[in-house]
């Protein structure tokens, strides 16, 4: 790296420009040019991000550490306890039943969307209507979880619900509402995901799809028996990467957000629903028990950012880089 | 109008340590000047005991107080009327008002946070003051202070109703007052007179007593009514269900909800505690023990003849279960009753519901040889004062105590939004008198007979649990009666489930 | 081909795969926009008319739900009784504050993280995507302790912060692969006509302002709709419109009306914006790693 001074260019004199054949020839060219970019220059550019960044994340990760290693009681002193926090958490069935749910519902979720939004991509493909329609289906994403969570609620009840009704009315859920009984309240809130995260694995599937050679479909369409075939032989490998991509970022939010939860079933009924956000919710703002808390949410964190490493290998993944430069 | 006194003293609570800290780089992305934050300001003009009450009342004019309360009635109320304090005292008040869970949040983490952006809070009594009851200022000094306006009916236990003050006063200490009491919602039977009326005679043919509620019936006619009623329903007849419990999301009062059942017979309490004082140390739970297990039976037997939807159904949406006219009896705060007699939005309203004390013990049931009462219980909201807050901010706090808590804005809390007064005086008004029957101008006066007459006192009424750990009791006691309930588990391995739990939250 | 396609369309097999596809589609709409629909007709319906419901398994009497006098008087009720006209601009400073502080703070890291090659560029770059990825509940006791004793609490600046703990690393990780994409040559030949270093900066910005400009509303729609550090971090000075509307279950009367407006009222402007932004959002979305 050679060193430019202040990195950034002085200033350039034009004598030196003439022109040959109309082509501008250019026999003095600028120091700042050839010399390489300056570290400092661009540090001063990242500094402010980086800054703040750190000081919005890295000191509550550490705090986080410290805290968890605290035992927080009822009143304003806390105590230092080691690792009794985690060693409390191990013998915790909650603390495991919330990661079971966590993985449950996270699968269950993924599972749907990922069939219902792959089969709809494959309808839209091409589809005469297709950017109106998946506008339009793009709709539910744009809406607040919390609000989500809310109108569903409105929906599920038994006692004023449309779809409670609905429900009823076909002889799907007898009068006990979807959100009422242990048996189907985590299907009430897979089924809000379902709704407003389907069309995202659409989009994704979509954008692959467009990838495909066009010759080797439209080869399938003629014969079509072999339609299903083809369908897994030359659309799924090429969808795969994205298909990758959509299943571990939902995974993440669905880590990342209990604010439907938190409105439809507050981790109920029974706590069948209780997923280890929710908890981590109660243990840090009910019962104000940080240390334990902390200890949870650490847990928490270390998972995500083992899948968040998992997640950058997948977006270098060499698949999808390939396909994104033919394009 | 802005009596502003030479003397004033400044003093910015919100210290804006921010710009000594994380300010730089608020204030390098321009984002200082957007700073709009809860502060409380106090302007001081200095009293002595001899002055007059209006300099008492006056002597923080100029100050400005944040009330964070839950979204209640009186809360709504006072945030309308609070000009007149205004007008009364010079102070400015803030009034936020949230969710009860949401108030427990953002008061835990304020006065936790040795902070006092809530310097006066709604302290409802177990969820808030049995958790919070160290942060809270002792209000005893300041009912003493005679450099401070008073009400004129004193702040006694004599002048509330009975319990009421220890309810919400009386944390671990004796002597020590954490709130004053501000609204109370006490449990009684809202039933359908209706209803009974029309089915009163099939009952008895199969029953052999007549289908009625009073104070003498039992939890056991209530699971007779309950059977009926929803046999009824099941053989296709327009009947609606008889009864539904309190399970839902509320973690508190589903505790609540089994506590009143326990409670009636033979007077079970969850902790061998002092039930007034409460305890730091409450030692093993009572969970486990044979009433517990046959309480909770009987709850479970109850639960299965239930609405359907019983176990989605917090205490708001059962009242709108209620509302629709789906259940034929609820057990419900009174100051619910303003919302059912409403014809708006209510189908019992008009008539058909009465009001009764919460249901006795039946003797048959009671294990542990104690007597068979109605039980009733209650979260009695009181205003506490935050400890964090400087000298003068907490007796500013208190003079709005004072004023949220007289009888005079109880009075015209309770004509306007239906609120749900907690000193005794209210009720010797002419019109509150008359508006105990029907037609009432004041809905909530309909259930005063049950609640104040007789709920409230020895030996029904119970005050606890009191203890630092409430709100993650309620919550495992929440989660393994639903389970009960839900029919995953006996009723017997939920008791010792939460013991076990509880126990553990006490590292017993 | 074109003959092709009409021998496809004469092969009963694929005439049933039409059929199909245009149930699958219509139940898919109907899917989708239900929920918007009752939720609109039931912000202009009465509470009791809100409540009504046909007789279970009486299809024929569907119509009911269209049944009602419709009235304004939930968005009234909101915007003259319930302080939402200052939500909505809490929601409009918040959301628009955070989006721009990290756009600008996060292009020019991004674009640094572009031209500039340095060791250990992965795990900076994997620590800053990390941050995004961390769920709101574990990192929200500390934030809340930290904007604590910076008083932040409750103010516009700490919330307008706290979105920005996601929306920074995210404008950064994807305006990188914007920046990745506009050749170095342009800030060269810019510079051979004598700019300084900052101003070949400034001149390729053009070329990726229509991106800048989509992330911007990316960035407000996160932070729009954000309810978990609105409602602790905001509480107070600076709540926000979906936390307000949450405060709208109450104990005595849970007003579905106003919250069924309240739903409308923090709804409609986002999707108005992610129409406006449409081409981007798949690679807002897949934080760049898909591309339409």
């Amino acid at each position: 790296m050679v060193p430019t001074g202040s990195g950034s260019a002085r200033p350039t004199t034009h004598n030196g420009e003439h022109y040959v054949d109309g082509a501008r020839v250019i026999e003095y060219l600028p120091s700042s040019l050839n010399a390489l970019p300056s570290s400092r220059y661009y540090l001063w550019l990242m500094a402010p991000a980086l800054i703040l960044l750190a000081a919005i994340t890295l000191y509550p990760f550490f705090w986080l550490i410290w805290m968890s290693l605290q035992n927080v009681g009822a009143g304003p002193e806390t105590e230092f306890v080691g690792f009794k926090n985690y060693i409390r958490l191990w013998a915790d069935d909650k603390f495991w039943t919330g990661w079971v749910l966590l993985f449950k519902y996270s699968f269950f979720c993924l599972l749907f969307e990922i069939t219902i939004g792959v089969f709809l991509a494959v309808v839209l493909n091409g589809h005469r209507f297709e950017n109106i329609l998946i506008t339009i289906f793009l709709m539910p994403m744009m809406m607040a979880p919390a609000i989500a969570g809310l109108v569903w609620y409105y929906l599920f009840n038994s006692t004023f619900g449309w779809y409670h009704w609905l429900f009823q009315s076909l002889g799907i859920l007898g009068e006990t509402s979807i959100i009422g009984s242990t048996e189907t309240a985590m299907a009430g809130i897979v089924i809000v995901d379902i709704w407003q995260w389907t069309p995202l694995i659409t989009l994704i599937t979509l954008a692959g799809m467009k990838r495909v050679p066009r010759d080797q479909l439209e080869a399938n369409m003629v014969d079509g028996a072999s339609a299903v075939r083809n369908f897994i032989s030359i659309t799924l490998p090429n969808i795969y990467p994205f298909l990758l991509i959509a299943i571990m970022l939902r995974f993440m939010d669905n880590f990342r957000f209990i604010d439907v939860i938190m409105r439809l079933t507050g981790g109920g009924p029974a706590e069948v629903t209780k997923v280890l956000p929710v908890y981590l919710f109660d243990v840090s703002f009910v019962f104000f028990k940080l240390g334990r808390g902390s200890a949870i949410a650490l847990t928490l964190l270390i998972v995500t950012i083992i899948f968040g490493k998992l997640l950058v290998k997948v977006f270098e993944n060499p698949a999808s880089k390939r396909i994104d430069q033919g394009n | 109008m802005f009596n502003i006194p030479k003397n004033a003293i400044y003093k910015r609570i919100n210290r804006r340590k921010f710009l000594e800290l994380g300010g730089g780089v608020a204030t390098a992305l321009g984002t200082g000047s957007l700073a709009v934050g809860l502060n409380s300001t106090i302007m001081k003009t200095s009293v002595q005991a001899s002055s007059s009450p209006e300099a008492k009342w006056k002597q923080y004019a100029g100050s400005k107080l944040v009330f964070m309360s839950e979204n209640t009635p009186p809360s709504f109320a006072i945030r309308d009327t609070i000009k007149e304090f205004f007008d009364l005292t010079g102070i400015t008040v803030e009034v936020l008002t949230d969710d009860l869970p949401v108030v427990l949040q953002k008061v835990g983490i304020d006065v936790r946070g040795g902070k006092a952006d809530f310097p006066v809070f709604y302290s409802q009594d177990k969820p808030i003051g049995a958790a919070l009851a160290d942060y809270c200022a002792d209000l005893g000094k300041f009912i003493k202070d005679d450099t401070l306006p008073q009400d004129p009916e004193g702040y006694g236990a004599d002048s509330w109703f009975d319990n009421f003050l220890d309810a919400c006063g009386s944390m671990y200490e004796k002597g020590k007052i954490v709130a004053l009491p501000y609204d109370a919602a006490i449990a009684c039977t809202f039933y359908r007179q209706d209803v009974f009326e029309k089915h009163s005679k099939d009952f008895e043919k199969e029953y052999k007593y007549r289908m009625e509620f009073n104070a003498k019936t039992t939890w056991k006619n209530v699971l007779d009514y309950t059977t009926f009623l929803q046999k009824m329903k099941k053989a296709g007849q327009d009947v609606p269900y008889g009864y539904a419990q309190h399970l839902g999301t509320f973690a508190w009062t589903t505790q609540l909800d089994i506590q009143r059942m326990m409670y009636s017979h033979g007077q079970w309490l969850d902790f061998k505690i002092d039930d007034i004082l409460g305890s730091k140390k409450p030692g093993p739970t009572n969970w486990g023990d044979a009433s517990s297990i046959e309480m909770m039976k009987q709850y479970k037997a109850l639960a299965d003849v239930c609405h359907p939807d019983n176990l989605a159904n917090g205490t708001l949406e059962l009242n709108t279960v209620y509302q629709s006219g789906q259940i034929a009896m609820q057990i419900q705060y009174h100051e619910f009753a303003a919302s059912v007699e409403d014809e708006k939005t209510s189908k019992a309203a008009g008539g058909k519901t009465a009001y009764a004390p919460c249901p006795l013990g039946e003797a048959s049931w009671i294990k542990n040889g104690g007597k068979a009462v109605n039980g009733t219980n209650c979260g009695i909201g009181g205003i506490a004062i935050n400890k964090n807050a400087s000298e003068d901010i907490q007796r500013a706090a208190f003079i709005f105590a004072t004023y949220a808590t007289s009888k005079k804005l109880q009075y015209n809390v309770l004509k306007g939004l239906g609120g749900t007064p907690t000193r005794k005086s209210v009720l010797a008004e002419p019109d509150v008198v008359a508006a105990r029957k029907r037609p009432t101008k004041m809905p909530n006066a309909l259930t005063f007979e049950p609640v104040y007459d007789f709920g409230i006192k020895a030996p029904n009424f119970v005050l606890g649990p009191k203890i630092p750990e409430v709100n993650e009791y309620h919550k495992i006691l929440h989660a393994e009666v639903s389970k009960c309930v839900a029919g995953k588990q006996s009723p017997e391995d939920a008791c010792k489930a939460i013991k076990k739990q509880t126990d553990n939250v006490h590292d017993i | 081909m074109s003959s092709r396609d009409a021998v496809v369309y004469k092969t009963p097999l694929s005439r049933i795969w039409t059929i199909f596809t245009v149930i699958f589609i219509a139940f898919y709409l109907l899917w989708t926009l239900l929920p918007l629909v009752i939720m609109t007709f039931s912000s202009f319906k009465d509470l009791l008319a809100a409540f009504q419901l046909p007789p279970v398994g009486a299809f024929s009497e569907i119509g009911l739900f269209f049944n009602f006098t419709p009235t304004t008087k939930h968005y009234y009720n909101l915007f003259v009784n319930l302080g939402f006209t200052t939500y909505f601009l809490n929601s409009i400073i918040a959301a628009g504050g955070s989006a721009i502080i990290s756009v600008v703070l996060g292009s020019m890291c991004a674009y640094a993280l572009s031209r500039y090659e340095f060791r250990g560029k992965s795990d900076l770059f994997f620590w800053i995507i990390s941050t995004r990825m961390a769920p709101v509940v574990a990192v929200l006791v500390p934030l809340y302790a930290i904007f604590r004793g910076m008083d932040l609490i409750g103010t516009q600046a700490g919330l307008i912060l706290a979105f920005t703990t996601f929306n920074l690393p995210f404008a950064i990780w994807i305006l990188k692969g914007f920046f990745d994409n506009v050749p170095y040559a342009i800030e060269e030949a810019s510079m051979v006509d004598g700019s300084t270093r900052f101003q070949a900066f400034r001149a390729i910005l053009p070329l990726v302002a229509p991106g800048i400009g989509a992330f911007v509303i990316l960035c407000i729609l996160f932070a729009w709709n954000d309810f978990l550090f609105a409602s602790i971090i905001g509480s107070g000075g600076a709540k926000t419109l979906p936390p307000a509307t949450v405060e709208l279950v109450q104990p005595q009367n849970i007003q579905w009306g106003s919250i069924m407006a309240a739903g409308v009222i923090t709804t409609l402007p986002m999707m108005l914006l992610g129409l406006l932004i449409r081409r981007y959002l798949v690679t807002g979305l897949t934080m760049g790693a898909v591309r339409e």
